[in-house]
């Protein structure tokens, strides 16, 4: 008799501050048959559980190309993240997972693809950046817009640094007007705002969106205005999870389940559903 | 479909065999707090079999209100945990009501598309439900407005009809009940070819029409943000209540309960009339007020069930209008809205 519930028991391998109370997890599998054997595709997400506390949902934030290890990353806002947070490197985790669809790379294959994160959004856009880095040739441009409200509050610093680097990425990184310090030499402005002036093409091509609900609501708006049609933009939902695979009955907005028909949704997907998210 | 007659000593009978089989019996039993719940019964006395329908639905034979899932135990960096495997009986599920029977089946599609919960499915497999045809229907009682019957077999493994001179007859509704009428065959004797049955209740509220109400429901522009929320759940005081005593109710929250460095993960009954229910850790909160919180539940009922489970998530047993501490009746809205949609 298979028991949804039980979760796989994972070591925390690496830990990483990425910014004031965000964390990286990097996670391996402590049963060896796990370890070589779980896949999963990028946009999906798991479980993950501080026993004794609970459990939490998080996108799976590393590449899906890259097998035996998975990364979170997190920021402590709760009971259970905070017990996640304050867990050590060599520490155990509980993780099911993992659900919901996927991005489809399918879909992006030979387009210019861009990808518009703000702060706490970038983790679940990253799996997707990486796993595309990895079949560069696969793609078209590829444009990185990322904001966050301050310096401090950009994630990924070493990896945006990476990305800003590579010839083969335009990567645009923005913090909020006055969340910028002397020696900031990145673009000041709300993440929309700098969209639309870093202007990437529409033709050809499709977007990525995720970040804060208001992040979204004005990144889309700035994408229609660039000519992108609702069903080349990209976003994924997030509602409070439980089970993960559609039976606790909270993360539905109207009959869509986001942990069954989502995370990830086309634009003109979010359009048509009732204001439930 | 055969027919099997119950002798008025029937149950009784039943009963002893059931118990020296040490198959659990599930049915409408009087608590200390005087309520008739369904609970684990031991004699055919204990039956309430007159009660028009429980206070609380049967669903907790399958779907516990309280459920460990595992059990874990902490060693250092190390955690070891196992997975709880309960101990499930046989078990007979004697007197339900036909709506309470026909809502496991809606409950089912739930907990076993596309992910199979096998806690809930292995209580499903291993009961029989003999279900009693209601011979009165209450003021709250309304299965007939949802296209269900007091006499309606769907769920129902046996269905018994209450004789006027005493005994039951007994229809044996699926393969599994047959095969249970076989295995107590001294119980269930053969029916007269005449069985003279008490009345079967009258169908109630005929002015609700739920195909319309999913209709109105469909149609986004016209009912997501409608008046009729608003002026339901200003009387809502957000107990939840209705949730619990919901047959096809499904909705559960996961929580670790620890006992120093060890403990389990428990499955627990939530709902989503609780302002907590969708609340985001960042503070948002999707269904912020108890009007988003009322459509969510009526909509889930008349709309996300049929669309995803094609299945009915309402069954008309008016549970939720009896327990209500504030009176608000779901057919009063039913009718509305099947007045506003014409």
């Amino acid at each position: 008799m298979h028991n949804l519930y039980v979760p796989h028991l994972m070591t925390i391998e690496d830990v990483t501050e990425e910014a004031p109370d965000v964390k990286t997890f990097h996670l391996v599998f402590k049963d060896e048959k796990m370890r070589e054997n779980f896949e999963f595709e990028t946009g999906q997400f798991g479980e993950y559980s501080a026993f004794g506390h609970g459990e939490c949902t998080f996108c799976i934030a590393s590449a899906s190309s890259r097998k035996g290890f998975i990364q979170c990353t997190f920021r402590r806002s709760g009971k259970v993240t905070d017990a996640l947070y304050n867990l050590e490197i060599g520490d155990t985790i509980g993780f099911r997972g993992p659900y919901g669809n996927t991005f489809d790379l399918e879909a992006m294959k030979g387009k210019n693809l861009v990808f518009v994160a703000g702060g706490i959004g970038l983790p679940p856009l990253r799996s997707l950046i990486l796993t595309v880095l990895d079949n560069r040739e696969d793609y078209g441009d590829i444009t990185i817009v990322y904001g966050a409200r301050t310096v401090k509050d950009l994630v990924y610093k070493d990896q945006l640094k990476h990305w800003a680097e590579r010839k083969d990425v335009k990567m645009v990184t923005a913090v909020d007007p006055g969340g910028e310090t002397d020696d900031w030499t990145g673009k000041v402005g709300f993440v929309p705002t700098v969209l639309e002036e870093t202007a990437p093409s529409s033709g050809n091509s499709m977007a990525v969106v995720c970040g804060p609900p208001v992040m979204i609501k004005f990144s889309l708006q700035s994408l229609e205005k660039l000519g992108f049609s609702r069903s080349d933009v990209i976003t994924t939902l997030e509602n409070r999870m439980k089970c993960g695979f559609g039976k606790c009955g909270r993360c539905n907005v109207g009959n869509i389940y986001v942990c069954k028909d989502g995370p990830v949704f086309t634009a003109e997907e979010v359009a048509a559903m009732p204001n439930d998210f | 479909m055969t027919l099997k007659l119950l002798k008025e000593d029937g149950l009784k009978k039943l009963i002893e065999a059931l118990n020296k089989a040490d198959t659990r019996v599930v049915g409408p039993k009087r608590n200390k707090a005087g309520m008739v719940t369904y609970d684990d019964v031991n004699a055919d006395t204990e039956l309430e079999l007159d009660e028009v329908i429980g206070r609380y639905s049967p669903k907790d034979a399958f779907f516990p209100q309280h459920e460990t899932v595992m059990r874990y135990k902490l060693d250092g960096k190390d955690v070891h945990v196992k997975a709880e495997t309960p101990v499930i009986k046989e078990t007979v599920l004697l007197g339900v009501r036909p709506c309470d029977a026909a809502a496991m089946i809606s409950l089912n599609k739930v907990f076993t598309w596309d992910y199979v919960d096998t806690l809930f499915t292995e209580r499903q497999k291993k009961a029989t439900i003999i279900s009693l045809a209601c011979n009165n229907a209450d003021e709250s009682c309304f299965c007939t407005s949802v296209g269900f019957a007091p006499d309606g077999t769907e769920g129902s493994d046996i269905l018994l009809k209450k004789i006027k001179s005493g005994g039951y007859l007994a229809e044996l509704i699926t393969k599994e009940g047959e095969a249970f009428a076989t295995t107590h065959k001294s119980i269930f004797e053969n029916a007269p070819a005449k069985a003279d049955t008490v009345a079967i209740a009258e169908p109630t509220k005929l002015d609700i029409d739920i195909d319309r109400i999913k209709s109105w429901l469909d149609d986004k522009e016209k009912s997501w943000e409608h008046p009729l929320w608003e002026q339901l759940a200003a009387k809502c005081v957000g107990c939840g209540g209705c949730t619990f005593v919901c047959p096809t109710c499904h909705c559960f929250d996961i929580v670790d309960e620890p006992y120093g460095d060890q403990g389990k993960r428990v499955k627990n009954w939530d709902g989503c009339q609780f302002d907590h229910f969708t609340l985001h850790a960042s503070g948002h909160n999707p269904r912020e007020h108890q009007p988003q919180r009322w459509r969510n539940r009526f909509s889930c009922k008349f709309k996300i069930y049929p669309d995803r489970f094609e299945k009915k998530g309402c069954v008309g047993c008016g549970r939720c209008i009896r327990v209500c501490p504030v009176n608000l009746d779901i057919t009063e809205a039913m009718t509305e809205i099947t007045q506003i949609a014409k």
